[in-house]
């Protein structure tokens, strides 16, 4: 049947001469929604060794090979490997009779007190009782940016509906001893959950990133969630490994800490270039817990890996 | 700083290719890949960086080049050329004017770092003996007002704004008029962060740039910035007159290549360049000489006489 065709739609082998024209548009493809040089060169190249000498049926083409492959790839990249239900690791430390802890980290300016307090507006709204820690002692504005977000919160939280306090020392004092003093007064007053707000750092900042290593070293908090943004580029990559590098070299534990996830910001400014969720999840393997869509407190949402995975391969 | 090893690499792809014995297009063509990587690992727009090879490409034309012609030079020239393309438009920036009131609006995205730029700005006209103002026309964010204020009250700057307006058109005409009535010489607005995506915000900004009709508006981004660059600079000037762009957090390991594409977007130069969170930390840039020392001209120099 059909036997007339056979000398087009039979089968090929991909060879590496069929291959590298249509890794090359993938990868400019994959740069071109930032995703990191780096790492769709990576990508690139496992597609490559996966793909070679594969045969391919019919009408398919090396491009669609490549395509397929590596949708397979980027899901895989993008499905959280571990769970990502804060409630019930809350409930669990409300057994244990202490507060959650969760610290937000990451550079300047990328969302990590707004976002805190959206997670702040999802969690009242599971009636819980929040005290959010103003660690970031060193931004003009930063413990009075707090100041009005637990205004705000309080004003659209209804009676009975979970509580929020702001535990502030004011600026200048270090940050470790505020953030530590927030969770004995968290757990003398049975709050559920210690958000710790942390100033921005660049990731070279040695003295800085010191000061983190430590603000989590004498904490130890439950979850460390970096906060990065969407529009990112390459830089990601370096963000993530310096901030957890940091966190093992200067932290003095035996098992220092690492980042457990990320809040990725400003989804809403990117249209389709999605990328930096893909470079951040590939750096770290670690989950995006949360997506910020936008300034108010319900513009928080759950990471949707078949939108990302079709807005990646999206020509 | 800044671009260095962007620089540092495309340098060595330079050197790489003038040892080359014979240049042809083989050769031509690993230079240009190499130049290309660079420029998108540091986060250059893609499509700037296809302009550039085809430009590159078309210049130097194997084919048409006469015999005899160096084609090191040739195509060193037009590497050079094209480099200094994307960062300078070739426009002269806005220079406030003496014995008037020179009113600057800052524009960007959010936690671009337009506030702390603001308080940069004012306090370098400032020690140059500008009388100099700030006003806050964030009645968005939280802290805002807060921020600036603490910003400009360490560096002694007279600002203004209000905890109740919540109107920022209101409080920038009025807040622009108090200081033009004083006589500034430089009065600097900020505003709120802002996307394209988001229409309202737009057309607020294009309100508030209509009530303070500002001498010059800076475009403030981020080094940090990836593809999305290109979309957002060409937005912003689709709806605003900007002048100027400043790049921020350029102290960091970020190599602003994605917001060296607003250069193309907005045809506005860079003014400045953000180095850090402090009050001294903002650079100034000036393109052509940033390039050609980005790329050690001198070393460029002495090897186009080979
Ligand atoms: N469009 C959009 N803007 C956001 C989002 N999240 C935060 N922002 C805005 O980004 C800006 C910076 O947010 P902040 O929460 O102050 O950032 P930060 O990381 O705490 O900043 P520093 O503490 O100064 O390092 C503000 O204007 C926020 O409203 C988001 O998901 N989408
Ligand atoms: N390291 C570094 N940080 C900077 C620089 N410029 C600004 N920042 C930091 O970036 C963060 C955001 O700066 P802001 O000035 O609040 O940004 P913005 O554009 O006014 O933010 P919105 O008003 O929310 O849109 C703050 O933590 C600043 O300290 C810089 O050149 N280097
Ligand atoms: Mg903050
Ligand atoms: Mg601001």
């Amino acid at each position: 049947m059909f036997s007339f065709l056979r000398g087009i739609t039979g089968q090929r082998e991909l060879t590496p001469e069929l291959l590298d024209p249509a890794l090359a548009k993938m990868k400019e493809h994959l740069i071109n929604k930032n995703v990191a040089a780096d790492i769709a060169e990576q990508l690139c190249a496992s597609a490559k060794s996966n793909l070679t000498g594969k045969s391919i049926r019919g009408f398919k083409s090396a491009s669609s090979a490549v395509r397929d492959g590596m949708e397979i790839a980027l899901r895989r990249i993008l499905t959280p490997r571990t769970s990502t239900d804060l409630l019930r690791d809350i409930s669990q430390a409300r057994l244990q009779k202490r507060p959650y802890t969760i610290s937000f980290i990451g550079v300047n300016g990328v969302g990590k007190s707004t976002n805190l307090s959206k997670v702040c507006f999802w969690l009242l709204q599971n009636n819980l009782k929040i005290l959010i820690a103003a660690c970031d002692t060193f931004r003009s504005g930063a413990v009075e940016q707090l100041r009005t977000h637990v205004r705000s919160l309080r004003a659209v939280t209804s009676q009975g509906h979970g509580e929020v306090d702001l535990f502030e020392r004011g600026y200048g004092k270090d940050s470790a001893g505020i953030a530590k003093d927030a969770i004995s007064y968290a757990k003398a007053n049975r709050y559920d959950v210690v958000l710790i707000d942390t100033a921005g750092r660049m990731q070279d900042n040695e003295p800085l990133m010191r000061a983190l290593a430590k603000l989590v070293a004498v904490n130890n908090p439950d979850k460390i969630i970096f906060v990065g943004e969407a529009l990112v580029g390459n830089e990601a990559v370096d963000q993530l490994t310096k901030f957890n590098q940091a966190l093992r070299d200067f932290s003095g534990m035996s098992q220092p800490r690492q980042i457990d996830g990320m809040i990725l910001t400003k989804f809403d400014t990117i249209d389709d270039k999605v990328g930096a969720a893909l470079s951040m999840t590939y750096t770290t393997g670690k989950p995006i817990y949360f997506v910020g869509t936008g300034q108010t407190y319900t513009d928080l949402k759950n990471l949707r890996v078949e939108h990302v995975v079709k807005s990646l391969l999206r020509l | 700083m800044v671009l260095a090893d962007l620089g540092k690499r495309i340098n060595s792809a330079l050197s790489e290719f003038t040892r080359a014995p014979v240049i042809d297009q083989k050769v031509l063509d690993q230079l240009l890949r190499e130049i290309c990587a660079a420029l998108l690992e540091a986060d250059v727009n893609v499509r700037l960086v296809q302009q550039l090879r085809g430009n590159i490409k078309s210049i130097v034309n194997f084919d048409e080049l006469a015999a005899g012609i160096n084609k090191k030079r040739v195509i060193q020239k037009a590497v050079m050329d094209e480099l200094i393309k994307l960062v300078d438009p070739g426009v002269e920036p806005y220079k406030p004017k003496k014995g008037k009131s020179n009113v600057i609006m800052f524009v960007g995205l959010q936690g671009s770092g337009k506030t702390t730029t603001c308080t940069k700005l004012a306090y370098h006209y400032q020690r140059k003996g500008w009388k100099t103002a700030l006003v806050c026309a964030d009645t968005f964010r939280a802290g805002a007002f807060d921020q600036l204020k603490q910003n400009a009250a360490k560096a002694k700057i007279p600002y203004y704004g209000s905890y109740s307006e919540t109107d920022p058109v209101a409080i920038a005409i009025e807040g622009v008029e108090k200081f033009k009535k004083e006589h500034f010489d430089i009065i600097i607005v900020d505003t709120s962060g802002r996307h394209k995506q988001e229409t309202e915000l737009f057309e607020e900004m294009e309100q508030i740039q209509a009530g303070v009709q500002p001498d010059n508006v800076i475009f403030v981004m981020d080094a940090t910035i990836g593809q999305a660059a290109e979309a957002q600079a060409k937005a912003f000037k689709e709806s605003a007159d900007i002048g100027s762009i400043i790049i921020t957090k350029m102290d960091g390991h970020a190599k602003g290549g994605g917001a060296i594409s607003a250069v193309a977007a907005t045809d506005s130069p860079i003014i400045f360049v953000g180095t850090g969170e402090h009050i001294h930390d903002l650079d100034r840039f000036e393109p052509g000489p940033f390039i050609r020392k980005m790329l050690g001209m001198g070393d460029m120099s002495g090897l186009m006489e080979t």
